[in-house]
Order: structure tokens, then C-alpha cells, then sequence
């Protein structure tokens, strides 16, 4: 199941082209410079902010934005993504792709808390006794999994896809994921404005995993809870105002609707996760 | 004989017509300055308001790099206005020299920032937390 969902992403792209990669890009109206530098290295300075569904945890502020990337003919680095691009057509472009995966990142900035348990009594008038002892309640640790799977980008004048698929390859959680996602710049004069939508599968061994609680976790406060698989849905915009060459001022959005296993967790407060930034962002 | 081929020179010097390298300084304004293109807008359809000023009155011509001849000379004067509609789809050079086109004065680059790429591995967006743009 999982080694072919990656590969029907991989089909399902590319039918039958496999050109070296570095090609021109198709549906252009008008070809490219052919000569790219390899490096692209770039800062945001701003303000912005990602919640964070975790409970007991602070949003993540977002103060600079840096975008380190490399590209060669085949291999690429993306900040911290590194692949390998399989084929390059006229209208899409086939990577294998490692990376971090993505919802560790919320276990990063929790806190520890203590509650005090009440009883539920049958009568509503009677107050509660409160239990011997507050119970401490810690969200849970979670390892970062590296995640190993096939990525096409596709485009021509309709706008542009991605297509993901992606699966453990740490023995972490062991589970694995799949997305699409569909965008379209627009420019007129110095702005561009780029909305996304997006949808992502996550098994239920990856959801269980980071959202789950597990039985060596459970407590009164912190009850047992397997996650199952589900569909987050995410639309998000992107503005930018280009000042000169290399400056621009840039307003990010994004909104993600966590899958119902998700936000049904005892460790989730919000079923959703925002973010914003706006700033200056300089390329080198 | 050597003061008196000394004055003869002197007298030449002063006999030759100024040239474009005695042009006294100047100065370039041009607005805008950047041409944003992409895949679906591969070109800029833009109106340039093109100023000039010197420290003295003398021959000037508007130059572009894109071609050979002049835009256009003012005989004489120590500032111009020019205003110029063009379809741009690459980057050029306004500049000011003297009507032989040897000598450049002042010089502006009107940019050109492409978004698409030809590589479209550098039009993917991470998941990252600290990658919101």
C-alpha cells in the first residue's frame, strides 16, 4: 500500500517523460534564463506566528524566515529538505526527497501543569471532592522522524501541483503521508499574490504516533487515546510587493484544518493550525 | 623653441571644439526602475519618466543599451525631460552622454525580476515551521 502510493504519485505525474533535470521549464510564455545560480540564500525580518494545537504549548513566534537552498543538475538541498530529481519533463518534475517531519515541531515548546481531578457526582448541587493530589500533566515527548518519499511538481498555464508522498524511514513512527497540493501566482506590476490549497493523508500509525496518547502516557488528567488516520485540509496566501531586485515586502497566511483523529486527541486544544508573517524579505 | 611650440599647443587646445570627454557632470533620474515578469505576464508594458540635469549647459543625448542611436539630444542645455513608452522584457541601461556616444556621464539599469524559474524544484514550499513565505 505504501510503497505504492508512492509510486503511483510518481506515474501519476510523469506518464512518460524523463528528461534530465535543469531543463527548460514548459508552458512558459517565454523561455527562462537558461543560467541559474545553484545557491539561493535569503532573509525575512518580520513578525509572524504559527499556533500550535498542542495543549499545555506557546505559539511559535517566526522573527526571521531563512531560505538556504541548493541546486544542482540532479541533487538539491532546500532548507533541510535533500533530494535527488528523478526526471524532469516539460511539465513536471519528479524528486525523491528526505526530510523532518513536520509535526514534531509542536512538541518543541510545552510546559508542565498540574490539575486537580474532580468527580462528577450525581447530584449537581453537591460539590465535588477534589482527589488527594493536583495530577501533573505533561505533553508528551516526540522524536523527530525522517521521512524518505517521492515529490512531483507539476505546471503549465493552469497554475501549479505538488504531489507528495512520503514514509518513514527512521522506525519512528512508521506510518506514512500523502498530499496535493494546487497553487496560482498572480502578477500585476510589482505584486504577486499566490493562493494554495492543499490536502494531506496521514496514516494512522504516523497520527498515532505524535497525537496519540499511549499507555505508559495515560493518566487521570491525560486519558488513553489512539489516533486514527484522517485528511487535513489547508488553503494559505502568499503577497508580495517587490521594492527592488533583491527586497520585497511579504505577507504570509496559512490555515490548516486538522484531520478529526487529530483534533479529538486529548493532547490537541485547537483542531487547526494558523499561521501569519509579514516582513521584509531580502534575496542574496 | 620650446615656448613658443608650448603657446602653439595651448592656441590648438583651445581652438578644438569641445568634445563628448568634456562633458560636465550630470545626473540621471529615471522612474520606474524595476519590470516584474512571470510566466503569465512575460513582459512589461511600462511608461518612463526620464530626467537629466548637469552642472553646465552643453550636448546631450538620451542613450539606451538596447540599441545604437540616440533617443534623443538637447543642444545646449543643462537639464531634459523625456518620457518614453516600451515593452520590456529584459534589462537595459538609460545614458547620458555627448552625440558621438563615447563618453557616458550618467547611467541607470532598469531591472528585470523574473518569478517563474526553469527550474521548478525552486518553486516548492516546505513544511517547515520557520518557512511561512
Amino acid at each position: 500500500m505504501k510503497i505504492a502510493a508512492l509510486l503511483a504519485v510518481a506515474a501519476l505525474a510523469h506518464g512518460q517523460d524523463a528528461a534530465p533535470a535543469g531543463t527548460a521549464a514548459a508552458g512558459s510564455a517565454s523561455a527562462p534564463p537558461a543560467a541559474e545560480r545553484h545557491w539561493r540564500l535569503g532573509a525575512a525580518f518580520g513578525y509572524g506566528e504559527r499556533s500550535n494545537p498542542l495543549i499545555q504549548s506557546d505559539d511559535i513566534p517566526v522573527i526571521v524566515d531563512l531560505d538556504v537552498a541548493w541546486f544542482g543538475k540532479r541533487w538539491f538541498f532546500d532548507n533541510g529538505d535533500i533530494g535527488y530529481t528523478l526526471a524532469d519533463g516539460p511539465r513536471s518534475t519528479t524528486s525523491m526527497v528526505a526530510r523532518l517531519n513536520s509535526d514534531r515541531i509542536f512538541f518543541g515548546k510545552t510546559d508542565t501543569r498540574y490539575v486537580n481531578i474532580t468527580y462528577l457526582s450525581g447530584n449537581a448541587t453537591t460539590p465535588a471532592p477534589p482527589l488527594l493530589a493536583p495530577v501533573e500533566v505533561k505533553p508528551p515527548d516526540r522524536d523527530y522522524a525522517i521521512e524518505l518519499g517521492v515529490e512531483s511538481l507539476l505546471d503549465g498555464d493552469w497554475g501549479a501541483a505538488t504531489l507528495r508522498a512520503y514514509h518513514d524511514v527512521s522506525g519512528t513512527h512508521g506510518g506514512f503521508e500523502l498530499a496535493a497540493y494546487y497553487s496560482r501566482r498572480f502578477t500585476t506590476g510589482r505584486f504577486s499574490l499566490e493562493p494554495t490549497l492543499g490536502v494531506s493523508y496521514k496514516s494512522a500509525d504516523l497520527n498515532d504516533y505524535y497525537w496519540g496518547v499511549h499507555a505508559n502516557e495515560a493518566s487521570a488528567a491525560l486519558l488513553e487515546y489512539h489516533a486514527g488516520a484522517g485528511f487535513n485540509l489547508e488553503g494559505g496566501l502568499v503577497a508580495n510587493y517587490y521594492i527592488s531586485r533583491n527586497l520585497r515586502l511579504a505577507l504570509s497566511f496559512n490555515y490548516e484544518r486538522l484531520a478529526d483523529d487529530i483534533a479529538d486527541s486529548p493532547l490537541s486544544e485547537d483542531d487547526y493550525v494558523m499561521a501569519y508573517f509579514s516582513g521584509l524579505a531580502w534575496t542574496f | 623653441m620650446r615656448r613658443r611650440l608650448a603657446g602653439v599647443l595651448i592656441s590648438l587646445a583651445a581652438a578644438v571644439p569641445a568634445t563628448a570627454a568634456d562633458l560636465p557632470a550630470a545626473r540621471l533620474f529615471v522612474k520606474p526602475l524595476l519590470c516584474v515578469i512571470d510566466r503569465e505576464t512575460p513582459g512589461c508594458s511600462m511608461t518612463f519618466d526620464i530626467r537629466w540635469k548637469s552642472e553646465a549647459a552643453a550636448e546631450y543625448c538620451l542613450n539606451d543599451s538596447a540599441q545604437k542611436a540616440p533617443l534623443r539630444c538637447w543642444p545646449s542645455l543643462s537639464s531634459g525631460t523625456h518620457t518614453e513608452k516600451r515593452d520590456v522584457t529584459e534589462a537595459f541601461i538609460y545614458w547620458l552622454g555627448g552625440p558621438d556616444g563615447t563618453q557616458r556621464v550618467a547611467e541607470i539599469r532598469i531591472e528585470v525580476l523574473r518569478l517563474d524559474s526553469a527550474d521548478r524544484r525552486r518553486e516548492r514550499r516546505n513544511r517547515h515551521v520557520w518557512d511561512v513565505l
